[in-house]
């Protein structure tokens, strides 16, 4: 069984792409909204795992980056008549700088001193935008493109994002950089005295991660058409997130993918009690954390080997 | 008949997946000293983790006067009367020597009776008293190897378990430390002693019991041994 | 001038508050190295707990803390020995992850039975002032909480150490190990130390609650002002949280002083990350 999965694995993704692809074609507009919640979801969701799964970062505030992400798309579109995608590409670009901005804070001491770092600065710019009067304060603002584009197109930049940062992740941990983060994982003293750049490793999976955050946030609020920071710098980004890689394998590749899709079948299925969904979320959180901390991928990988992609280099 | 205060019966155990102690019995009687050596890596340490519920046995029987300790855990085992006095002294490093000789007392049979250990240990071991107000980590290693078997006394154990007491010492201080456990071992304690330092406990035990590879390949009363048994079962030619 | 006097009186003894806040998250990352995410929302738990009590019995809300602070310790004790201590020595990851949740779980818990309107525990006490010159007045509120956040380090400080308990649970964040060998039961410890923290954030609960407005979603606010206290004084010395609890609300009141009601947690988020980046021990911290 399992060879044979190793051997048809290209055919199933290929053929998981192709679905993706032609979504539009065969699918309702409801089955379209569904994918593209689920790639979105996707991108964002490897990068939390990029950052907490391979590199040691446990991030609690990658909302700065959706929050940085949707308000440049909506300012460049609106106030400047920008392109949505090219909006959006700033919006990772702005991420990038904040990032840069961040590590000088944060990178200093232990994890845990990250953590609530990462925290403490999206509270800090929900603060921001909440009171600056440019984006309309508290009220929050318009994505208003002149050329606003259709669901398709919306759908497809999704795509590209997400399969996109699935693509990065994959290539990313088969690089020397890749090599050297699992060297770290492994037992980051060791890793260090073999030449492995502890720091930099870091804080390159932390720009990347911002980038592709900060862009695919910008997708989403085209979507949304609507951003509003007390809800776009939410600490609930960093549950959904949590919960996504928790479940699916911390520290596996196809672990966001399973928990997203377990995330987006969940979510729609409890919209309507958004309280007992969270509660419901984070019980299973725990559960999972304290039976099988290793997620469904992880325990999967662990017990029978079954791994659709490795990022060992064979 | 004496009293078989420690009987360690056909023990084997695993650290970290190898295994580490073959078929290992001894036996110590009440009020006498027994002495374990053996090289690096021959399971000495293994064996008093074993004893001290540390490890798990995957064979054979522990009894502590009488009972069975095997599988109980180790705050457990300390409880019942069996004092151990670490490899590397393991001191409380932020306690003051104060500090950690009362949690020597935790047990609460010998709270109680605290302060009046304290003052007997004083005595015994003077550097104690004048410095019983600085922190652990400050002393040297000889004073921590002292403050250690103080700890271990402070519980009022009837057994104590001494693992590796001589191991970075000055010899001088090796002296006094023995000087020491023999009049411990007077008024009644049993010593188990784990060491490399062969003559010395050799000298001191009335029984001992050579380990190599886990196994043990000489016992007896050391007295009768020859200087070439002993460096055969060390070596384990 | 007389402004600004009032000004630093009131980040006294509002530090006070924040270092009551505070003690309960410093002493459980120093002694089991586990970060309890939910510390805030315990603590809210702890307002929400009085403000059920005082309703149900129909009492000032003083009289709540013989009913809080009981309930807070079996919280804290089950929580440590049913859930927290099977994470512990496993690394950061598990405990924050699993702390993260219960903070969830907490938040809509609260949200879910007392609806998300705020409340208080607010008295006719709450606003009296002590005139104490011309123009100085001391808030009597923030007075109390002061000699209460007192009362509890010293309490604390006490339990650590010169009871068994306190020592045992020092010994045990030394060398667990050797802890065991000791006759300790590390895991029970735990629990207690645990039940200990969650007294104190029952009692900074009740304060809270007494001084201002609170919802569900009040605590993560406060979890991050614990936060600053231990960055800004350092870990591991009650010295360093009282400090600690005064440089943050200085900070805070200072901050909104200058820039409005608007700008008072943006202050401490800043002063935080400052310190963060200077001198991220804290100023009492080691190493």
């Amino acid at each position: 069984m399992r060879e044979k999965i190793h051997k048809f694995r290209w055919y199933i993704l290929g053929l998981l792409l192709v679905g993706l692809v032609t979504v539009p074609v065969w699918g309702s507009d409801y089955v379209v909204l569904l994918c593209l919640l689920f790639c979105l979801y996707l991108a964002l969701s490897q990068m939390w795992n990029l950052l907490a799964g391979y590199s040691g970062l446990i991030s609690l505030g990658q909302q700065a980056f959706i929050g940085v992400g949707g308000y440049a798309v909506a300012v460049m579109a609106t106030y400047y008549g920008m392109h949505v995608w090219a909006g959006s590409l700033i919006g990772g670009f702005f991420s990038i700088l904040l990032a840069l901005f961040m590590s000088l804070f944060i990178f200093r001491m232990k994890g845990l001193y990250f953590a609530i770092g990462t925290w403490v600065f999206a509270e800090a710019l929900a603060i921001w935008f909440g009171n600056w009067k440019y984006v309309n304060s508290g009220m929050g603002m318009f994505v208003n493109p002149t050329n606003p584009p259709s669901m398709t197109m919306i759908y497809y930049a999704s795509l590209i994002v997400g399969v996109g940062g699935f693509i990065l992740v994959y290539f990313i941990l088969r690089s020397k950089l890749g090599l050297g983060l699992m060297a770290m994982r492994d037992n980051e003293a060791v890793s260090e005295t073999m030449g492995v750049e502890v720091f930099r490793s870091k804080l390159y999976c932390f720009l990347i991660a911002a980038f592709i955050t900060g862009t695919t946030a910008g997708v989403l609020y085209v979507f949304q058409v609507y951003i509003y920071p007390y809800k776009a710098f939410a600490i609930d980004w960093t549950v959904t997130l949590l919960f996504i890689v928790v479940i699916g394998g911390i520290g596996t590749i196809e672990g966001p993918v399973v928990g997203t899709l377990i995330f987006v079948f969940l979510s729609q299925w409890l919209a309507e009690y958004s309280s007992v969904s969270l509660i419901i979320l984070g019980t299973i959180a725990i559960v999972v954390i304290l039976v099988v901390p290793k997620g469904i991928m992880g325990t999967l990988q662990e017990k029978i080997g079954f791994e659709i992609l490795s990022p060992r280099r064979e | 008949m004496e009293n078989i205060v420690l009987r360690v019966k056909n023990i084997d155990v695993y650290y970290k997946d190898l295994q580490a102690l073959w078929n290992v019995s001894l036996e110590l009687k009440e009020g006498k000293i027994v002495s374990i050596i053996g090289s690096n890596g021959s399971g000495k340490s293994t064996l008093l983790n074993a004893v001290t519920g540390l490890l798990p046995l995957t064979g054979g029987t522990i009894e502590l006067f009488g009972e069975r300790i095997d599988g109980l855990a180790p705050h457990e085992i300390v409880s019942r009367g069996i004092s151990l006095v670490p490899e590397g002294r393991r001191v409380f490093p932020r306690l003051t020597i104060y500090e950690n000789l009362i949690i020597g007392s935790y047990p609460l049979k010998s709270r109680s009776s605290k302060n009046q250990s304290i003052d007997k240990l004083y005595q015994l071991f003077p550097i104690l008293k004048m410095r019983q107000d600085q922190m652990a980590r400050f002393l040297s290693g000889g004073e921590q190897q002292i403050l250690a078997i103080g700890r271990a006394l402070m519980s009022k154990p009837k057994l104590i378990l001494c693992d590796e007491i001589s191991l970075g010492l000055a010899p001088l201080i090796i002296k006094e430390i023995y000087n020491q456990l023999r009049h411990i071992n007077q008024e009644g304690t049993s010593i188990v002693l784990v060491e490399q330092d062969i003559k010395r406990s050799l000298k001191i035990a009335s029984q001992a019991y050579i380990l190599v590879g886990g196994r043990v390949g000489l016992e007896g009363d050391p007295t009768f041994f020859t200087e070439d048994e002993v460096r055969k079962a060390y070596f384990g030619i | 001038m007389e402004n600004f006097c009032q000004l630093i009186l009131n980040g006294v003894l509002l530090g006070g508050l924040y270092a009551t806040i505070a003690m309960g998250l410093s002493t459980i990352l120093g002694i089991v190295k586990m970060i309890n995410l939910a510390h805030g929302d315990f603590m809210i738990l702890g307002s929400y707990l009085s403000f059920a009590f005082m309703h149900w019995i129909g009492v000032n809300p003083f009289w709540t803390f013989f009913l809080v602070i009981p309930v807070m310790f079996f919280i804290g004790f089950f929580l440590q020995s049913l859930i927290l201590n099977r994470v512990v020595g496993k690394g950061m990851e598990p405990s924050l992850i699993l702390t993260f949740g219960l903070s969830i779980i907490i938040q809509n818990s609260l949200l879910l039975f007392f609806t998300p309107d705020s409340r208080s525990l607010m008295t006719p006490l709450s606003v009296k002032t002590i005139p104490v010159t011309e123009f100085l007045n001391i808030p009597l509120l923030y007075l109390i909480n002061f000699f209460i956040a007192l009362g509890a380090i010293f309490i604390l400080h006490l339990i650590f150490q010169k009871t068994y308990l306190g020592r045992a649970i020092r010994a045990a964040s030394d060398d667990e190990g050797a802890a065991k060998l000791m006759g300790i039961n590390t895991k029970r410890i735990y629990a207690f130390a645990m039940g200990i923290a969650m007294m104190t954030a029952g009692v900074a609960g009740v304060l809270v609650g007494m001084a201002f407005l609170f919802y569900p979603h009040t605590g993560p606010q406060y979890l991050i002002i614990a936060f600053g206290v231990m960055v800004i004084g350092g870990l591991g010395s009650m010295k360093g949280t009282f400090i600690g609890g005064l440089i943050l609300a200085l900070s805070q009141l200072i901050g909104a002083q200058l820039g409005g009601i608007g700008n008072q947690l943006l202050s401490g988020y800043i002063v935080l990350l400052i310190v963060l980046a200077i001198r991220p021990q804290g100023v009492f911290g080691e190493g």
